[in-house]
């Protein structure tokens, strides 16, 4: 997954800074593309780092759900 | 059968406008539909409520409850077939074979699949490929299948292998348990219910219900509870996650539904069945511009797929191929007189479309080896050159289309839906790539605005009016908050209805579950497939527990489980591991074990005590609701959450408290 970066000028320091830019993409999706969400993750990498998170109920190590909870109920 | 028909009373029969003139079609054509039948033909009185066994040669035997009056004990003791079976015996051993048609006819097809997978995986099967590397990577990792540098081809070849294996396997227990609940499968484990191998439970069920072997009811339902947990955790769900993989994991997708789908001016091929192997590649082979071609050469302005039943719920969900209709409309979409080919392959197939289809032009074509029909032309399924197939299939369609008679009539009727919901979609739907989570829906379901989750499922039946059950149920089920997923024929009764988009929730769901739509963009009644996808539903409330804040057990969800409907042996097995997995499931139309009393409090009483879910039936679809919503609300108020809390902020002091 590619991040974009933006420059801007802080407030704070009077100084340029490197913020993170849209995580999102430009346009609405149309036709083949409109719904679709899992050609978003482009890599094997990518695809295995979202299992690790987005499906961590099963995947991830240091998840606590109801399962893993740090303090058992 | 010209001339047999009968002028039904239509309006009596089903709800759906489009249903009711094709009826009314039918019976000026002469036709004979299964409307029909079930008016003539009423339902054994015995056999429905599970009093007659017919598993040897002595019988068959009946042993029905004295009618208007209560049983004495003698009379209860003279209560049994020629080999001495008891009433309970009879009916536990007809309920639980019932479980085993169904697992069969599921797991079956899960094999079916997984052959392909492994075909497709060596290179052998031509024109399927691995669509779906992100689910490919979650099977390796949940079978403990090696990653690393490998081909997407290797992984598969191992994941085939492994699944495959599940069918046959004899001892250990199926490998998707692990997907469960810690707690489930410590249920399962304790009452002896975690299956060893696919086939070995069903085959077992055969076994245990021959004459003279296992004749304690309670002995008999655990083996039922046993093949059907093998069938939801094992062979459907190989089903399920082996066709992502094959042809990619649902996301959302906008398609239409209802008979008003046909085209007048163009080749009408419906597909009907349940499995989405051939299907696909019908889709590709009739987007073919020589096929298109072909059939503009012949007169029709082009070629219009859609789909029935099951094999329609899997091609509209990665398609958005359009659905014709559900079960019942098998027969009036023949009666419009516009289908050139309904090409069929297993599973709620009616022997009796090739019947209708001889008073029309539309040929009925069967697909595959398991699945034959007299009377039907055959074209089999061959999965090691299925494009040649489909394209077969399809020019016989177009070569059909000059035939066509001039009594043709198609209704306008038709609805759009939003389908597409797999347990993966609707984790991302809720959280998005960054965050997808259950935790929006978990937290909507503590503050209220959700009352809890309904899995509404299951056939249609032509002994109660065509989607009535099915849309009444799920409209009462969202007007009190509560979400509704769904699969199978319930799925394309609620799309018929107009539940399926977005807008719905405004429309017909309560006020806390309208605001979560409309925040996250979905309709209240979500569809997660065909019927072997009900193992979606597992994973969901699996998530759902693994999330925290509802419980460590699917039993301790606010959900409940219901198939208004029901009429095929795969709703039990459906409902048996649904009620296995801990999920009240009520079903309407009739119960199968009314006839042995004790057997029927066994499903409806004390299984809660040992699976944590619990069978029940109610005719009425609102009545059967309100039992969920009774069974939900009970849910959270053993959750602590079924009332509002005052929302404190604690200071520094309190903090310290703490």
């Amino acid at each position: 997954m590619e991040y974009k970066v933006e420059k801007k000028e802080s407030v704070a320091y009077g100084k340029e800074v490197e913020i993170l830019g849209d995580t999102y993409e430009d346009g609405v999706p149309e036709g083949e593309e409109l719904g679709r969400w899992r050609q978003k993750l482009g890599s094997r990498a990518d695809k295995l780092k979202y299992l690790e998170t987005g499906e961590r109920y099963w995947f991830s190590k240091d998840w606590y759900g109801s399962e893993k909870r740090k303090t058992p109920a | 059968m010209k001339g047999e028909g009968k002028m039904a009373e239509a309006k009596s029969k089903s709800i759906d406008a489009a249903s009711i003139k094709m009826i009314e079609k039918a019976a000026r054509d002469g036709v004979n539909t299964a409307f029909d039948r079930a008016e003539t033909m009423k339902p054994c009185p015995i056999g429905v409520v599970g009093s007659c066994c017919k598993h040897c040669g002595m019988g068959p035997c009946r042993v029905p409850l004295p009618k208007g009056k209560e049983e004495t004990p003698e009379e209860k003791l003279k209560r049994r077939g020629i080999c001495g079976a008891t009433a309970e015996t009879i009916a536990a051993r007809n309920f639980i074979r019932m479980v085993a048609g169904g697992a069969s006819a599921h797991s079956d097809h899960g094999r079916g699949v997984a052959e392909l997978f492994l075909a497709a995986a060596k290179g052998e099967a031509s024109g399927y490929e691995i669509k779906d590397e992100q689910k490919l990577l979650q099977l390796a990792l949940d079978l403990g299948v090696e990653i690393g540098e490998r081909s997407n081809n290797e992984i598969a070849v191992d994941i085939g292998e492994i699944c495959l294996a599940e069918f046959g396997k004899q001892a250990g227990e199926l490998l998707f348990l692990r997907r469960a609940p810690l707690k489930r499968q410590e249920v399962w484990q304790r009452e002896g219910v975690a299956p060893r191998g696919i086939d070995r439970e069903i085959v077992e069920i055969m076994h245990r219900t021959h004459i003279g072997v296992d004749q304690d009811y309670r002995s008999l339902l655990r083996q039922g509870v046993r093949a059907a947990i093998g069938d939801g955790w094992g062979g459907s769900m190989i089903a399920t996650e082996l066709q992502d993989i094959l042809f990619g994991t649902p996301t959302p997708v906008l398609g239409k539904v209802n008979l008003g789908v046909l085209e007048k001016d163009q080749v009408n091929i419906i597909i009907h069945g349940h499995e989405p192997l051939l299907s696909e590649m019908i889709v590709a082979a009739a987007q073919e511009p020589e096929m298109v071609e072909l059939a503009k050469s012949k007169g029709a302005s082009g070629i219009n797929l859609s789909g029935m039943c099951c094999t329609a719920n899997e091609i509209l969900m990665r398609h958005g191929v359009a659905i014709a209709g559900n079960f019942l409309q098998q027969e009036l979409a023949i009666t419009t007189g516009a289908v050139e080919a309904m090409v069929v392959d297993i599973q709620c197939i009616m022997q009796s479309i090739v019947t209708v289809a001889e008073c029309y032009h539309t040929k009925i074509i069967t697909t595959a080896p398991k699945g034959r029909i007299p009377g039907a032309r055959h074209i089999e399924f061959d999965e090691h050159n299925a494009m040649a197939s489909a394209r077969a299939i399809v020019k016989t369609a177009i070569d059909n289309f000059p035939n066509r008679g001039s009594n043709i009539e198609i209704p306008e009727e038709q609805t759009y839906q939003v389908a597409g919901f797999s347990h993966e979609t609707i984790n991302y739907l809720l959280g998005g790539v960054y965050r997808a989570s259950y935790r929006p829906l978990n937290d909507n379901i503590i503050n209220g605005r959700i009352r809890g989750l309904a899995g509404v499922v299951g056939c249609n039946n032509a002994r109660v009016q065509h989607n009535y059950g099915h849309v009444e149920m799920v409209k009462e089920l969202i007007k009190n908050d509560v979400v509704v997923v769904t699969t199978g024929c319930n799925a394309i009764a609620c799309a018929m209805a107009g539940l399926m988009v977005p807008e719905a929730a405004a429309q017909y769901a309560g006020e806390g579950l309208a605001s979560v739509c409309e925040a996250v963009g979905i309709p209240p009644v979500l569809h997660m497939g065909s019927c072997v996808d009900n193992s979606r539903i597992l994973m969901a409330a699996a998530a759902m527990v693994k999330d925290g804040g509802l419980g460590d057990d699917i039993s301790d969800l606010p959900v409940a489980g219901a198939a208004p409907e029901w009429m095929s042996e795969k709703a039990i097995s459906i409902g048996q591991y649904f009620v296995g997995s801990g999920v009240f499931t009520v079903f309407g139309v009739n119960w199968p074990t009314l006839g042995s009393p004790e057997v029927t409090e066994f499903l409806f009483k004390e299984f809660e005590n040992m699976y944590g879910g619990m069978w029940a039936f109610e005719p009425d679809p609102i009545k059967g609701a309100h039992m969920m919503i009774e069974h939900i609300d009970k849910k959270r108020k053993a959750l602590g959450i079924d009332k509002a809390r005052e929302r404190v902020l604690f200071d520094m002091a309190m903090r310290r408290e703490l």
